[in-house]
């Protein structure tokens, strides 16, 4: 056994848990899970069973905690871990695994397959089978402060160009403020537009609010590759400096995964709870909306659509924010089939956007959006995250679909009543 | 004892038995084989004209115990009378002649009755390694059997191991022991089994053959099914108790004292066919069942391979003990089990090195 593969035994050993145990033992193989994951659905392949992915992980489970599994292991009937294995099941665990949970949402047993999921990547990592894509923007994130290596002075950049063409000032280190925003790297180089609709918001809405130099970078590619101690390195990034500026609240940007990072997986990682909230945009702005403080003006007449990010619905619970702030700006808003928590996802969540290995795979898995949106024939597509804004856009570009999409929050500023 | 009149009756009378408790005890015969109550009539009109039959009885492999058992009393009963009417004319155990005198009195005995005298034959006969095991005057049980045979009406095969072989068929069965049944396919052969048979079983089927000149109705194993055709247990006193559930649990418990069923200790009761509950024994004094003792099976076929005369035919199952038990094993286990995953689980975690980006690019 190679020096990785013994960590990556131990690791796996130290992350089954009560949980997993009672997922392991209470799974009665139904096959639910399969009809709802789109890598399954779109390819018919039955490897792309959700719980079929675990299996490295439940031989470990069955060896090391269970007597048959002991017993199996010591006569020989049940093979340990090998490499080879670990390689043969990347693809399964990385490249059509977008963590979208909806497995775990239809188990009969109430299996959280995903967070199991989350779990074998812990080992699957540590062994060196993670994808390369995905273990460069890990490294970029721990070395230079984010996935896609934006720096600071890149960030400062895109401020000085939001101040020209706003007009308002963007809070950098403000000490005390109310909010301290955060920004995916995606959303400082491809969306600008996001920063920008936050400081007319802010505005309009009289909240104070900063960036924080040290811990502007809201994504966490330690969660996606599934490497705690990475995550919590970059979890304790934003911790120290939202605790260091006094901040109430941190707002987790358009992006599905920062925000369960940050949310659900941080205070375990770091181990204690915060000094401070954690809210996705939109749950800003609903509360703003339904304290009367975010008011617009005009109602679009294009027939729009949601797109519910995975890590929105399904792990967070954001379902209503999205479709109240909806209303406020469109009167032909409809939903696609299986809107809010059963939506389907864009295929590249969970780290699946920045695995190179995974693209012709998560090319078939749009499929099931593609056929999603032909059923409702949008004239243009709203969403609350980043990662999949782009792989939306990737996947209406490859079957040529002419469907502009946009983030939910910029299109709340452009309906902003100008004072 | 010439010149006096063979009749069964005046042989009675002879020994000071009255006519009226002569009739009495063919009525009691007559109702013990569940014949008609007219039939205990022309049972004693044709006990009391039947002429002494002529009986050869040969004694194989047994111990003699049937012979006690039908022969001795402690007072002469009419059984034991009854016996003494026939004309015994072969018996090695009783008779007074010995070596060649024996052996020649059964040959006159065959040839005087030829196809009318009785084969009555205890114990069972060994057939392995030539039958050498048994011999009597240099001929072994089998040859004498089969010659014996040749010109008798009937055979009666008393005790078990006449019946179904006994004690000597028991496993090993080191000589090879049989039946008697095995070996007479020719004759009509009635098996009064039990070690011993009930002496008036023994009579009532002599009775039957002197009154009627046939033998009794018989059940698949060849008994008479008058006295074999119900269980101990169907006419056992303790019953009821079996019927409440009440079972004595040891040999000296509230239970055994208060006199309830022994079937928890081993009694064979509702497997074995027998009348010793309704016609006992020692005179009608008692039987096992009685004097505490459960039921040992000895009128069954192989009761001495039955498995232990003291282990309960079937125990009911007491699933909610085993559960309990079950639980507790299962929740010890699961507990051991618990703590040795917990320990290796904090081992693992100390063992953990903390990942840094290099290990991952690989």
């Amino acid at each position: 056994m190679s020096a990785s593969l013994s960590r990556a035994v131990n690791v796996l050993k130290e992350v089954i848990d009560a949980p997993i145990a009672s997922y392991f033992a209470s799974c009665v193989h139904c096959g639910l899970c399969a009809e709802a994951c789109l890598f399954y659905t779109e390819t018919g392949e039955p490897k792309y069973t959700p719980i079929h992915k675990l299996e490295p992980l439940r031989r470990v489970y069955l060896q090391e905690y269970t007597l048959i599994g002991r017993l199996l292991k010591w006569v020989g009937l049940s093979k340990p871990l090998s490499d080879a294995e670990l390689a043969q099941w990347q693809p399964l665990v990385y490249d059509s695994c977008t963590m979208c949970g909806r497995c775990s949402m239809v188990c009969p047993v109430g299996n959280d397959i995903v967070y199991m999921i989350r779990k074998l990547r812990e080992g699957m990592a540590i062994a060196g089978h993670a994808p390369a894509g995905v273990a460069a923007a890990t490294r970029r994130t721990i070395e230079i402060g984010s996935p896609m290596g934006v720096k600071l002075s890149a960030l400062k950049a895109q401020i000085g160009h939001i101040e020209a063409v706003t007009g308002l000032p963007v809070p950098l280190d403000q000490e005390g403020a109310e909010y301290m925003v955060l920004l995916s790297s995606m959303e400082i180089i491809n969306f600008p537009e996001y920063l920008s609709a936050i400081t007319r918001i802010m505005k309009q809405a009289g909240k104070t609010w900063t960036l924080c130099s040290t811990a502007f970078e809201a994504t966490n590619s330690g969660i996606q590759i599934g490497v705690s101690d990475l995550a919590r390195v970059i979890v304790l990034r934003i911790v120290e400096a939202a605790e260091r500026l006094k901040v109430q609240t941190v707002i987790s940007p358009e992006c599905g995964h920062a925000f369960t990072a940050l949310r659900w997986e941080g205070p375990n990682l770091i181990g204690r709870p915060y000094g401070f909230k954690v809210k996705h945009i939109l749950e800003v702005l609903d509360e703003l909306r339904a304290q009367g403080l975010l008011k617009t003006q005009g109602f679009g007449d294009k027939r729009l659509t949601f797109h519910d990010p995975c890590q929105l619905v399904r792990r967070g619970g954001v379902i209503e924010q999205p479709r109240n702030l909806m209303r406020m700006i469109s009167s032909n808003f409809v939903e696609t089939a299986d809107p809010g928590k059963y939506n389907w996802c864009c295929g590249g969540g969970g780290g699946v956007s920045a695995n190179d290995d995974a693209e012709a795979i998560r090319l078939i898995a749009f499929k099931r959006k593609k056929t999603q949106l032909d059923a409702v024939k949008p004239d243009q597509l709203v969403t609350a995250c980043a990662n999949c804004r782009i792989v939306l856009e990737e996947g209406l570009e490859h079957y040529q679909m002419n469907l502009p999409v946009v983030g939910l929050t910029e299109m709340i500023a452009d309906h902003l009543v100008s004072d | 004892m010439s010149g006096e009149s063979s009749l069964l009756i005046d042989n009675l009378a002879r020994h000071g038995v009255s006519r009226r408790a002569f009739i009495k005890y063919c009525a009691t015969l007559a109702s013990l084989m569940a014949l008609p109550p007219t039939a205990g009539r022309a049972f004693a009109e044709a006990l009391a004209k039947a002429s002494r039959p002529s009986v050869i009885w040969l004694s194989f492999q047994e111990c003699t115990g049937c012979t006690e058992s039908i022969s001795r009393s402690h007072t002469p009963t009419l059984e034991g009378l009854i016996f003494d009417s026939i004309s015994l004319d072969y018996h090695h155990t009783l008779m007074a002649a010995a070596g060649e005198a024996a052996e020649a009195a059964r040959a006159a005995a065959m040839q005087a009755n030829w196809g009318k005298y009785l084969l009555v034959v205890d114990g069972s006969v060994p057939m392995k390694d030539g039958g050498v095991y048994s011999t009597i005057a240099g001929i072994s049980n089998h040859d004498m059997l089969m010659d014996t045979v040749k010109g008798a009406a009937a055979v009666v095969a008393v005790g078990t191991c006449a019946a179904f072989g006994g004690l000597p068929k028991a496993q090993p069965n080191p000589t090879g022991a049989v039946a008697i049944s095995e070996l007479v396919k020719d004759k009509p052969v009635v098996n009064i089994s039990g070690c011993p048979p009930i002496p008036v079983v023994m009579t009532g089927v002599l009775a039957h053959y002197l009154a009627f000149g046939t033998l009794p109705e018989l059940d698949k194993l060849g008994r008479p099914l008058a006295f074999y055709g119900e269980t101990i247990h169907d006419r056992c006193y303790r019953r009821p108790f079996y019927d409440q559930g009440k079972f004595a649990k040891t040999f000296d418990d509230e239970g055994a004292r208060k006199g309830w069923c022994l079937f928890e200790l081993g009694c064979k009761g509702p497997v074995t066919y027998n009348v010793c509950a309704t016609a006992k024994w020692n005179d009608g004094t008692s039987f096992p069942i009685e004097s505490g003792h459960g039921c040992l099976g000895c009128s069954e076929p192989g009761f001495w391979d039955a498995g232990g005369f003291y282990r309960a035919l079937s125990m009911p199952a007491e699933p909610l003990k085993v559960a309990a038990k079950a639980v507790a094993i299962g929740a010890g286990v699961g507990v051991a089990v618990a703590f040795a995953n917990r320990a290796k689980k904090s081992v693992a975690r100390t063992d953990h090195q903390t990942a840094t980006p290099a290990d991952l690019e690989k």
